[in-house]
């Protein structure tokens, strides 16, 4: 690593130019505009967020708020925990805990540093931690690990059963900084009374891990408020995504990014709910002219990534969504299987509900919605199995009226790489063109983003999508 | 005493001779198919370089891929012991030598008397070596000496070069070249991926100062200044050809056995 | 006789299988040591671990799994592609890791287009990754459920009894292992690691009660039949799946011994016994969940770290080799913490990432082994 990149703990660093970042929709219009020549190099990443109003000033200020949470945490006298993306984050703010998300992380250092997270993904193999695990936790891991972020008091994470290399991430962590974990561990199927009680006993054993770190009981009033609000997130997702079902869609591809991102950072609290309460009330106002999302207000193609989104610098992927009139209708990380959203219609068995009649039903629900996660859901079973990934992306295909299929991952996947060929496949034959990106998300010396867009641009045109 | 080094590599083969601390000759010649015959060529001709007659070489140690198929030598030993004993030899203060040869690359920690610390090498993608930089010359129609040498525009957005498969880095480079970006530019990815690759482990063994590099691909400039740069230290150079190391720390192991220093 | 065990490890369908089938009795198949084979066993099935060598290129592996997968499960699939798993009556799928749990789907879309590669039963045992009391619940559900879904596909009852005499047998076949393994460790080395791999892997591929009594008269004669090998340095192996002889045969012809071990053709496979209890399900649970040392049992690293730690005293080590396939991020992350705490503990140690079996480049591992052995 060079030294220079020691000098600054890696969350101080991009907490204090996400702030800056959060405050400039503050002034007039032409300061913004003034302000973007000042700052080259993250211009385009700030104008990705803020072209799109009120919403993505909101996300800027949520992930701001986020990461100075985690930064001062120490000094207000907060609990810490590494966590996973998939990992819902209710329980822990339940606990007064603050969720330091791995992936959060390493997104954010991605698309916002010139670099991206490179010299940390190169630390963790420094370190021994191998070259071919996912960069998805690879590239804030690499920062923790060399002592460069704060540090967590815990490791809690749910990939146990799902992914392989996710959870071999915080394993490797925990025995690393020698810090106490907990796995919340999936068995193979979601919605059989089995795999139900298994999850609902192994989330009563994650309390009691967590009162045992912190000394404190559950607080029952306070995860009564965080439920409440997850209620009214639930639904408004719900809404985002029957909108998304229009032709044209008027959700901008950027809302995708925000959905997620504010639920793994963010989710249960205030301010997400205020997020998706602007990005639905914006959406809103786009469809009522009958407009796509998109920038020009065109939609040329409907696009569904069935992994992840590619996080290249400056948020580049997003911009080559707009300039060719697509519409992003999400990856599977925007999938939460809350009751009565759209794609979950006839699979009710596999969707949560959060019934908050009494503390054990809570509890319950809550269990059921970390189950339900994005990836949890979908990968730990055969994926041709019911409500597994073949499944979920066809039925999300069918409800969004989608034109192509992308797969993205990074080259730690082993469990979506050990099949894609045989998904991708299944989804040519079902009719939906589909392409599979040899890339990594998270790294862009696996495959260069401007390689990337010729392949896409390629396959596009090869497969004569929107003409 | 008249000693000798013989390092049979997968892509050049080397022969020093060496007279107690005189380096006599030496002599680089491209690999053949069989170890055997490579050894014996690069052999004969670096004792005619030397003016020395096979019959006064009193020890012969074998090192590189084929070592164990040198017919004429006393005892073989890999590489990366001969690479560490034959850098301090050149630099008595270097303690983490940095090799990159033809098909992979090795960082060795050593401590004062040439043994071995740790050593790491890399995996099986050819990425990280002295191939992949000579596949990548020849796609920009460069001769590969002169890749260390070509720099980028001072103003330019570095290009992202793709380190982790050769194969996708080809198709990368003639992406670059397709959109009209200068060799320079491209030279500069092509240098700091490969720099990328090596420096991961160095940070494996753990770097400790002076540090030096040996192989072939220390003649590349380009490399070694991105290497600098990430590692944050000056790569020393050495006062020799960084090519010749191996066969020169065989040739010391040879005299150390035929004194019975400890070796 | 070892010469006799090379050759059922250097090879899928053995003598002694052939023998088996032709007095034509089920063969059942099972991808790793998670997978209790007393259950086939006492189900009057003989149960034979997948494994991957003798392939020579990857064509059909390749077709159905991505590029960034472990070259384990791809082998076995070359295999099954190109018939050479056609005795198998069965097979057991398993999460033992996410490359091997995709074989799963890959095998079986490959039979659709290679119809009859995919053996008749073909059965998903899902296992948890930690040790709770209702993982181990969940886990001797599974363990039921096995034994009913062979019942019924081979149409065959097993009763408690039977499991019993399984675990009877089972046991007294991992004693002679471990037996085994006292000698490897003693001062007097009497067999190399290769040797006793070969011995370790026909454990797995020919029925037990032929293999006990050969293995017990090798050990009872080892003293008279196997001489002392002397000056080599002592190596412990740990890491990813190895079945292949000339691995091991690479690292000791550099001049050294493996006298011991902590993998899952090693080991792993005989460390710890069932207990013989009256409830055989209850007790095959807590053994295959409890034998933590493969990483992916989440959570263990220390108890891991310790049980070589205590191997490295005991046999008197002077060298680990930590090894992995590539994409093998369960074995080859924590190698890099063993790295660290065993240095530091004063232990020698050598990393290293390698293909599996056939695909193993022996120069590029001898290189390193040689270096090694020249360094401790």
């Amino acid at each position: 690593m060079k030294r220079e990149t020691m000098e600054y703990n890696y969350d101080w660093n991009l907490w204090t130019i996400l702030e800056c970042a959060s405050k400039t929709n503050e002034g007039f219009c032409k300061e913004y505009h003034n302000l973007l020549k000042y700052v080259p190099h993250y211009g385009p990443v700030l104008e990705a967020f803020m072209r799109f109003g009120q919403p993505g000033d909101i996300f800027l200020k949520l992930m701001a708020g986020y990461m100075k949470m985690c930064v001062t945490s120490k000094e207000n006298g907060k609990f810490t925990a590494l966590t996973s993306f998939c990992m819902a984050p209710p329980i822990l703010y339940a606990f007064d805990i603050v969720p330091m998300c791995l992936e959060v992380w390493t997104v954010l250092g991605t698309i916002v540093l010139r670099r991206g997270t490179t010299e940390f993904l190169d630390y963790c193999c420094e370190v021994g931690f191998t070259e071919t695990s996912c960069s998805a936790q690879r590239g804030a891991l690499g920062a923790y690990l060399a002592g460069l972020c704060t540090q967590p008091d815990f490791i809690v994470f749910d990939s146990p059963g799902i992914c392989d290399t996710n959870a071999n991430s915080f394993a490797f962590a925990s025995a690393f900084l020698d810090k106490p974990m907990f796995q919340l561990n999936s068995p193979p199927t979601l919605s059989d009374e089995r795999a139900t009680k298994y999850h609902r006993r192994d989330f009563r054993n994650l309390i009691t891990f967590l009162e045992k770190q912190t000394g404190k009981k559950l607080d029952f009033a306070r995860l009564k408020e965080i439920v409440g609000e997850i209620k009214r997130q639930d639904e408004i997702a719900c809404e985002l995504f029957d909108l998304a079902s229009l032709v044209p869609s008027p959700l901008p591809g950027m809302y995708d990014l925000m959905l997620y991102g504010g639920k793994f950072m963010m989710g249960g609290t205030r301010e997400y709910t205020l997020l998706l309460e602007s990005m639905l009330q914006t959406a809103k106002g786009i469809a009522d002219k009958n407009l796509s999302g998109t920038l020009s207000g065109r939609e040329k193609a409907r696009a569904l990534f069935c992994y992840i989104d590619h996080y290249t610098t400056n948020a580049r992927f997003w911009y080559w969504i707009d300039e060719h009139d697509i519409s992003m209708l999400g990856s599977m990380l925007f999938t939460f299987w809350q009751k009565d959203v759209v794609y979950a219609k006839e699979k009710q068995d596999q969707t949560y509900d959060i019934d908050d009649s009494s503390d054990e039903a809570i509890i319950d629900s809550l269990a059921d919605q970390v189950s339900r996660m994005p990836m949890v859901k979908q990968i730990r079973g055969p994926y041709d199995a019911p409500g597994m990934m073949l499944d979920d992306t066809l039925g999300a295909a069918r409800v969004l009226n989608v034109d192509f299929i992308v797969y993205v991952g990074t080259m730690g996947c082993r469990n979506t790489w050990g099949v894609i060929k045989c998904i991708a496949r299944d989804l040519e034959k079902a009719g939906y063109p589909t392409l599979v990106l040899y890339a990594d998300g998270f790294d862009d010396r696996v495959q260069s983003w401007e390689s990337i867009t010729d392949k896409l641009n390629e396959f596009i045109s090869l497969r004569r999508i929107g003409a | 005493m008249i000693v000798a080094g013989c390092d049979v590599g997968s892509l050049t083969s080397k022969a020093l001779i060496l007279n107690n601390k005189n380096v006599l000759g030496y002599c680089v010649i491209r690999s053949k198919t069989r170890p055997e015959e490579s050894a014996r060529e690069v052999f004969e001709l670096a004792l005619k370089k030397a003016a020395v007659h096979e019959e006064q070489v009193m020890c012969c140690v074998g090192t590189g891929y084929g070592r164990n198929k040198i017919p004429f030598i006393q005892e073989a030993v890999s590489e990366i012991t001969c690479h560490g004993k034959g850098a301090l030899w050149v630099m008595p203060r270097v303690r983490t030598v940095i090799d990159i040869g033809g098909q992979d690359c090795k960082a060795i920690r050593i401590d004062k008397e040439g043994t071995i610390q740790k050593f790491t090498t890399n995996d099986k993608c050819a990425a990280g070596t002295g191939r992949f930089l000579e596949v990548m010359a020849k796609l920009l129609g460069v001769a590969i000496d002169e890749l260390g040498g070509l720099k980028g525009g001072q103003n330019q957005e570095p290009l992202t070069l793709s380190s982790a498969c050769t194969v996708w880095a080809q198709a990368e480079v003639i992406h670059h070249l397709n959109i009209g970006k200068s060799k320079g530019d491209i030279a500069e990815a092509i240098n700091r991926a490969m720099a990328g690759r090596v420096a991961i482990l160095v940070g494996n063994v753990g770097l400790e100062k002076d540090v030096c590099m040996t192989g072939g691909v220390a003649k590349n400039t380009g490399v070694v200044r991105h290497l600098e740069k990430m590692l944050g230290v000056k790569i020393k150079r050495l006062k020799f050809d960084p090519q010749i190391m191996g066969a020169l720390g065989a040739a010391i192991i040879a005299k150390q056995m035929y004194t019975g220093e400890n070796p | 006789m070892i010469e006799n065990f090379k050759q059922v490890a250097r090879s899928i369908f053995n003598e002694y299988v052939e023998a088996w089938k032709k007095s034509g009795k089920f063969v059942v198949g099972y991808p790793c040591t998670y997978v209790p084979e007393e259950i086939i066993h006492a189900a009057g099935l003989l149960p034979f671990r997948l494994r991957g060598i003798g392939i020579s290129s990857l064509s059909v592996g390749d077709t159905y799994f991505g590029p960034v997968i472990c070259s384990f499960p791809k082998c076995v699939l070359e295999l099954a592609g190109n018939k050479k798993y056609s005795f198998l009556d069965g097979t057991v799928m398993s999460n033992g890791c996410d490359s091997m749990r995709r074989l799963d789907e890959c095998w079986r879309k490959a039979d659709k287009d290679i119809p009859g590669i995919r053996p008749g039963y073909f059965h998903y045992f899902g296992v948890p990754h930690k040790v709770t009391d209702y993982s181990l619940q969940w886990f001797e559900e599974e363990i039921q459920l096995f034994i009913k879904s062979i019942e019924e596909h081979f149409s065959i009852s097993v009763t408690d009894q039977d499991l019993n005499n399984s675990i009877k047998l089972y046991n007294q076949g991992r004693r002679l292992l471990k037996q085994l393994d006292q000698i490897k460790i003693g001062e007097d080395c009497r067999i190399t690691g290769e040797d006793a791999l070969a011995l370790v892997v026909a454990n797995t591929a020919m029925p037990k009660e032929t293999y006990i009594p050969i293995l017990s008269g090798f050990l009872d004669n080892i003293e008279t039949t196997c001489k002392i090998i002397p000056g080599r340095k002592r190596l412990m192996i740990v890491g990813s799946i190895n079945d292949d002889l000339d691995f091991f045969k690479v690292i000791e012809d550099c001049g050294a011994v493996i006298v011991a071990d902590s993998m899952c053709f090693g080991s792993r496979t005989h460390h710890d016994l069932v207990e013989e209890t009256t409830d055989p399900v209850k007790a095959l649970a807590k053994r295959y969940l409890n034998h933590a040392y493969c990483p992916r049992m989440f959570g263990y690293y220390k108890e891991r770290l310790n049980f070589i730690k205590q191997k490295v005293v005991e046999a008197r080590v002077d060298g680990v080799i930590l090894q992995n396939i590539r994409f093998c991020d369960l074995h080859g992350s924590e190698n890099g913490i063993f790295v660290r705490d065993l240095e530091a503990a004063g232990i020698a140690c050598l990393k290293m990432e390698r293909e599996y079996g056939p695909l193993v480049e022996s120069g590029r591992v001898k290189m390193r082994i040689d270096a090694f052995l020249e360094k401790i």
